[in-house]
């Protein structure tokens, strides 16, 4: 799934049934290649940010419809988090960064991140629009850098744009390889 | 005897001291964990009142009966004071895996009527025992993952 | 004002309004993608 798929869901409690908070923010380590944490809104139609955060660790599953916590304790205040998920760098925002291969030609926009479904959080690559037009996926590179404003990739990426989420799982394994990651 | 949250709503509730009628069924309390019917819930709105399942001399097919007048008493506390406003309600409530999908909305919850413990969760035209229920509240009642739909 | 001119202010109104509340409640409920700063 993605990550604006799970923008937005509410946040229940397994033993109490109650929704006690909205995803805001989906903090992810393009590094390890994970999701980190979800900063929190309060619910309701007009309501703002919640000060607590949700680490991934506190997460018990993420579904088509809710985010689910085992109870309210799940939720973090800021001083009990990761630095990450408590202040995130919203300048580090990667949505509508220009995916630019190291060798300076542009693959198009990032317009998602996308996550495998039923995995603690593991990120396999990004939606893009694409700069001819239409929409495509790439794995997730070795990152040469990452900025609120531009993704760097290898050259070799260009060959891995998919057409749908299908081909990504397939191709982020070829993709290592040729890359010579574990 | 199995009885069944739909059909028991709305039963007259008598004392068995005085034989005198003193209200209807508006909601059953359940406790998630306990999988057991914790209190039944009188009347609505301000004149709400809760009478614990172990005050009850019998809940039978045509009335519900309470050893005694005095049983009944206002919400004691947030949840109570929930469950007589209908939030907590399992009649109509989501149904969500732990997962995190949604099941389907939960038309009706049968029960023994001699033990209060909850029997079947009926979603759609499913069955689930409700051994499945992990906790329930006023967004949602959850269920454990032996529920997911088959991929 | 005639009848035309009161209507052509509601709606007006009704649809300032609502994109007002949509403004409003996309700035509230905020949300990004972030990446980590690795590395550090």
């Amino acid at each position: 799934m993605t990550a604006s798929q799970i923008r937005g869901l509410p946040v229940v409690t397994v033993q109490g049934g109650e929704d006690v908070a909205e995803v805001r923010d989906v903090i992810y380590s393009p590094e390890a290649g994970r999701l980190v944490g979800v900063t929190l809104n309060k619910r309701g139609f007009l309501a703002g940010r919640s000060r607590e955060v949700l680490p991934a660790e506190a997460i018990h599953a993420v579904g088509q419809h809710a985010v689910m916590v085992l109870d309210e304790s799940s939720l973090a205040a800021p001083e009990d988090a990761p630095d990450d998920v408590a202040h995130p760098a919203m300048e580090r925002n990667v949505l509508g960064d220009d995916v630019l291969t190291e060798g300076g030609a542009s693959l198009g926009k990032v317009a998602d991140l996308v996550l495998l479904v039923g995995s603690s959080g593991e990120v396999v690559g990004y939606q893009i629009d694409k700069a001819g037009g239409g929409r495509g996926y790439i794995p997730l590179p070795a990152q040469l850098s990452v900025s609120g404003v531009a993704l760097v990739v290898p050259n070799i990426t260009e060959e891995f744009v998919q057409d749908d989420l299908v081909g990504l799982g397939a191709a982020v394994d070829e993709f290592r390889a040729r890359l010579g990651l574990p | 005897m199995s009885e069944s949250f739909q059909r028991s709503a709305g039963r007259k509730v008598m004392s068995r001291s005085s034989a005198k009628e003193l209200g209807a069924v508006s909601h059953l309390l359940v406790d998630a964990q306990q999988r057991q019917i914790a209190a039944v819930v009188i009347g609505r709105g301000k004149k709400a009142q809760l009478v614990e399942w172990a005050q009850l001399s019998g809940f039978g097919p045509d009335a519900v009966m309470v050893v005694d007048e005095g049983a009944l008493r206002p919400p004691a506390d947030d949840r109570e004071r929930a469950a007589a406003e209908g939030r907590l309600e399992l009649v109509g409530k989501r149904a969500l895996s732990e997962r995190g999908n949604e099941l389907g909305k939960l038309d009706d919850v049968t029960f023994d009527a001699d033990t209060g413990a909850l029997e079947d969760l009926l979603i759609g035209d499913r069955r689930v025992h409700a051994g499945s229920l992990l906790g329930s509240g006023s967004y949602a009642a959850v269920l454990d993952e032996s529920q997911e739909p088959s991929p | 004002m005639d009848t035309i001119g009161w209507l052509i202010l509601v709606v007006i109104v009704v649809v300032v309004a609502a994109v007002a509340f949509v403004v409003i409640r996309r700035r509230r409920r905020g949300g990004g993608v972030i990446a980590t700063k690795d590395k550090g």
